[in-house]
């Protein structure tokens, strides 16, 4: 009895394994070899193309010229790899609907079911793809791009950058966009744009002016405290009473700021904390003169540079300064806070896409701004690249342009990028490219016969 | 009940049987799907390496054109981007199988690997400015647990062999590896090298023209004025074009035996090449002879066309293995130019011609890296083609793995 009971187990065993071999049908340990048929073909097509061949044969009819395709394809693939070319021609119609019809095909055998292809997109030779940028302001008003691009500066938060390294990235990512862009060589320069001096390229008058040095700005000597105009850019606080003195250059961040709506301008500060240390290697040469992380020919303002600033921008008094019971506070001391990581905007990301510049859309912003200041400084908040975020019980806007429209006085902006260090410029040029939201006039690529789309499907014979 | 136990041991055993052959059987199943998978990843190892060294320029970028340290692995030229080559970057590349040379005439010893190049043409790289396979693998980040093997070979062979010495024709054949390539175009430069009269230095005259290659693949060339191939001494450069392909081949004759000179590269990053005599690197019976040698170094445009670009230092003089203040001569050529370094030179009524090429597409140098795959049971391969200064090549990355 026994004895058939361990048949019937043992039928039961064999007929597990009979159902399992028939499901688990495991490829032969050999299949894993093989060449990346997808890689071979595309490196294939490239490497025809490189001189521009293949371009020209596949917007031509010559016969010549198609065999002369055909024997490359088969004198430059292994004897057992088998080829099929297609040649396909794109065109749009007035709904955007991409169509594409089969122009050619070569092959030289039946590629079977193991194949694999790659695809080429490629454009007519006699057809040049256009992608032109507006000119900010237009021919009518165009607007000047002036880059601070001082030697004789030190920066501070753009860790692994010099300021002049980062004007050199602004420059590049910018000036297709307008119709004169000017370096700001030295802080000589900077006086000349700060005093409206014809002698300077471009129209001072309603331009954008970024520094990329960071949390610091240039300061021009005759602005600092030993220089001729020292009342325009250092300023004593002392009210007569027993506090000690405190000697600050947030007079020049107010000057700057002044100079900001009379002139029309768009102030932008790249990262950081903005306007928080004046820097002129050549005037601040004391061994003091540091920012306390050993960068030299830096001299710290602290927050009432940024809110001297916006106190210009708004036309209001420069003496704000109050005593607390320990120490001198402008205005409303410390505005900028850190509210860990934001996210871009919807706009922010499409925009990203039509200018084809792509920051990282969740960076971390440690010196964020209050959108309090809106109402304070009769600022009038756009183009919000990063979401508000709010934060004991306060909205705070990581970057963003704001346009001074309201008050005793009009005209100024500023951009403020408050991201943590390392600096990515791109977002700057996002933050004003959305600000100024200037057309980008492309060539259709879809337009009849001016691109086709070439697949090459490759096979490997005689097994794999 | 002694019944009973015999049943349960019959049963016992068979039921023993039948598990043991199920096991061996599902066995057999398992090691399949183990080994499949095993040589999966190996594949796609192989398809990572190809990748890494194809589509990525390495660290710094130009590695290949300067003397830094190398931190990360990568062949493609930064200038071009996708499957384009940098010709640099492979020239700095330690072959797996090379001649090692050893000069020690400059006062210190110097070691050169001979890249193996048909007669007439030499490759000698620096060896302390070369990469080898354990420091590639290293930065590859498969030292220890993969193999590998690069090997960078030209798509077309353009093979050239002298069909008639006098007056010279040569026949030049265009192969890919499918088949031959007829109606390719040809264009091929000639220099021969004579002694003019006023001068002891060897110079040279050159001679160009545009062919098609037959059926067959091939062409027979002709020159006017005519050569003599049994006493002249010339060098003849053919690239060949097809459909986007493009190869280059070259055949040189010489009418010295052993007394020759060999270029070395001394320095990548300047550009500075060493000239030595032949008999102070080989060894050969009798006795050396002084060269006279004068020096050109054309750069390739993109027409396929040699123009001549300026050297600095000895680009003339004399070598004399015998003499210590002749024995060797220093010039600079520009480093940025892909080219060829023509060195010809002359003893008596018989010369020489010795052709160097800058980046290793002027003259379809191929290239091999890695350690020898015999061995190991399953081997990876992947292939790719890729352009190197518009010079077509094959690219294979043969992968395996070390843990058995």
């Amino acid at each position: 009895m026994r004895t058939v009971e361990v048949f019937f187990v043992i039928i039961i065993l064999l007929g597990a394994f009979a159902i399992t071999t028939q499901f688990a049908v495991l490829p032969s340990p050999s299949q894993a070899f093989g060449t990346n048929l997808r890689e071979l073909s595309q490196s294939t097509l490239e490497t025809l193309d490189a001189q521009g061949t293949l371009s020209q044969t596949v917007f031509t009819n010559d016969t010549d010229a198609w065999a002369d395709l055909q024997k490359a394809l088969s004198a430059s693939l292994p004897p057992n790899i088998v080829y099929n070319l297609n040649v396909y021609n794109l065109s749009t119609n007035q709904d955007d609907v991409v169509t594409y019809h089969l122009e050619h095909s070569i092959s030289d055998a039946n590629l079977g079911a193991d194949s694999d292809a790659s695809s080429l997109l490629v454009t007519s030779p006699d057809v040049t793809f256009n992608q032109d940028p507006q000119k900010i302001g237009g021919t009518e008003h165009p607007i000047t791009l002036y880059i601070l691009n001082c030697s004789d500066a030190n920066g501070w938060w753009i860790t692994g950058y010099t300021g002049q390294s980062l004007a050199a990235d602004i420059y590049d990512l910018l000036s297709p966009y307008f119709t004169t862009t000017v370096l700001i060589n030295d802080t000589d320069d900077l006086e000349l744009l700060l005093e409206n001096s014809t002698s300077l390229e471009g129209t001072i008058q309603n331009a954008v002016v970024v520094n990329p040095f960071g949390e610091a700005v240039p300061i021009p000597a005759n602005y600092t405290q030993t220089g001729p105009q020292h009342d325009e850019g250092y300023y004593l606080v002392d009210d007569g009473s027993h506090h000690e003195y405190y000697d600050t250059y947030s007079k020049y961040c107010y000057t700057l700021g002044a100079k900001t709506q009379q002139y029309n301008w768009t102030w932008v500060s790249i990262v950081g904390y903005p306007l928080y240390y004046v820097s002129n290697t050549e005037t601040f040469t004391e061994s003091s003169d540091h920012n306390g992380y050993g960068i030299h020919g830096m001299i710290q303002v602290g927050p009432p540079g940024l809110n001297a600033f916006l106190h210009g921008l708004d036309g209001q008094n420069y003496d704000q300064w109050q005593w607390n019971g320990y120490s001198w506070v402008y205005g409303e001391g410390s505005i900028a806070t850190d509210i860990d990581v934001v996210q871009f905007t919807d706009n922010a990301i499409d925009k990203c896409n039509y200018y084809g510049i792509y920051p990282s859309p969740s960076p971390t912003a440690s010196r964020a701004l209050p959108t309090s200041i809106e109402t304070a400084y009769h600022l009038n908040r756009s183009a919000l690249i990063f979401k508000i975020k709010e934060q004991a019980g306060k909205d705070y806007s990581a970057a963003a342009t704001y346009r001074h429209t309201g008050g005793a006085i009009e005209g100024g902006a500023l951009t403020a990028i408050g991201l943590t260090r390392i600096p990515d410029v791109r977002v700057t040029a996002l933050a004003l490219l959305v600000y100024y939201n200037p057309t980008i006039y492309k060539t259709v690529f879809g337009a009849s016969g001016t691109s086709v789309l070439v697949t090459l499907q490759l096979g490997q014979q005689g097994g794999t | 009940m002694a019944g009973a136990t015999i049943d349960h041991m019959i049963s016992l055993t068979i039921l023993i049987a039948a598990l043991l052959v199920a096991m061996m059987t599902y066995n057999g199943l398992f090691a399949t799907a183990v080994d499949y998978d095993r040589n999966r990843q190996v594949a796609n190892k192989a398809v990572d390496l190809m990748n890494t060294i194809c589509l990525s320029p390495g660290n710094p970028t130009d590695w290949g054109e300067t003397s830094d340290t190398l931190l990360g692995f990568g062949l493609q030229d930064p200038e071009a981007g996708g499957y384009a080559l940098s010709p640099y970057s492979i020239m700095r590349l330690l072959p797996s199988e090379s001649e090692i040379l050893n000069y020690t005439k400059t006062g210190t010893l110097l070691q050169f690997s001979n890249v193996s190049m048909i007669q007439g043409g030499f490759l000698g790289v620096p060896i302390a400015e070369c990469v080898n396979y354990t420091s590639v693998a290293e930065l590859l980040g498969v030292n220890g647990s993969y193999g590998f093997r690069l090997n960078i070979v030209p798509t077309l062979s353009v093979s050239i062999t002298e069909y008639m010495p006098n007056p010279l024709s040569l026949e030049v054949e265009v192969r890919g590896p499918g088949l031959a390539l007829s109606n390719a175009t040809l264009q091929y430069v000639l220099c021969s090298v004579y002694k003019p009269e006023d001068s002891d230095f060897p110079s040279f005259e050159s001679r160009s023209g545009i062919e098609k290659t037959g059926p067959a693949g091939s062409k027979v060339l002709e020159f006017d004025p005519p050569l003599n191939g049994l006493e002249d001494t010339y060098s003849i450069i053919v690239y060949a074009r097809l459909g986007g392909l493009v190869g280059v081949g070259y055949y040189s004759h010489g009418t010295i035996e052993n007394d020759r000179i060999i270029p070395f590269i001394e320095n990548f990053e300047q550009g500075e090449i060493l000239l030595v005599h032949n008999w102070d690197v080989h060894e050969f019976p009798g006795s050396p002879s002084a060269l006279h040698f004068n020096t050109t170094f054309f750069g390739l445009t993109n027409n396929f066309e040699l123009t001549q670009f300026d050297i600095t230092g000895e680009t003339s003089g004399l070598i004399n293995s015998g003499v210590s203040e002749q024995a060797y001569a220093r010039l600079q050529i520009n480093p940025s130019e892909n080219g060829i370094l023509f060195v010809s030179y002359r003893t008596g009524n018989t010369f020489g011609i010795m052709m160097l090429p800058w980046g290793v597409s002027t003259l379809g140098v191929s290239a091999s890296f890695g350690v020898d795959p015999t061995g190991y049971d399953f081997v990876a391969t992947e292939l790719r083609q890729v352009s190197i200064d518009d010079i077509s090549y094959h690219v294979k990355v043969s992968t395996w793995s070390l843990s058995g």
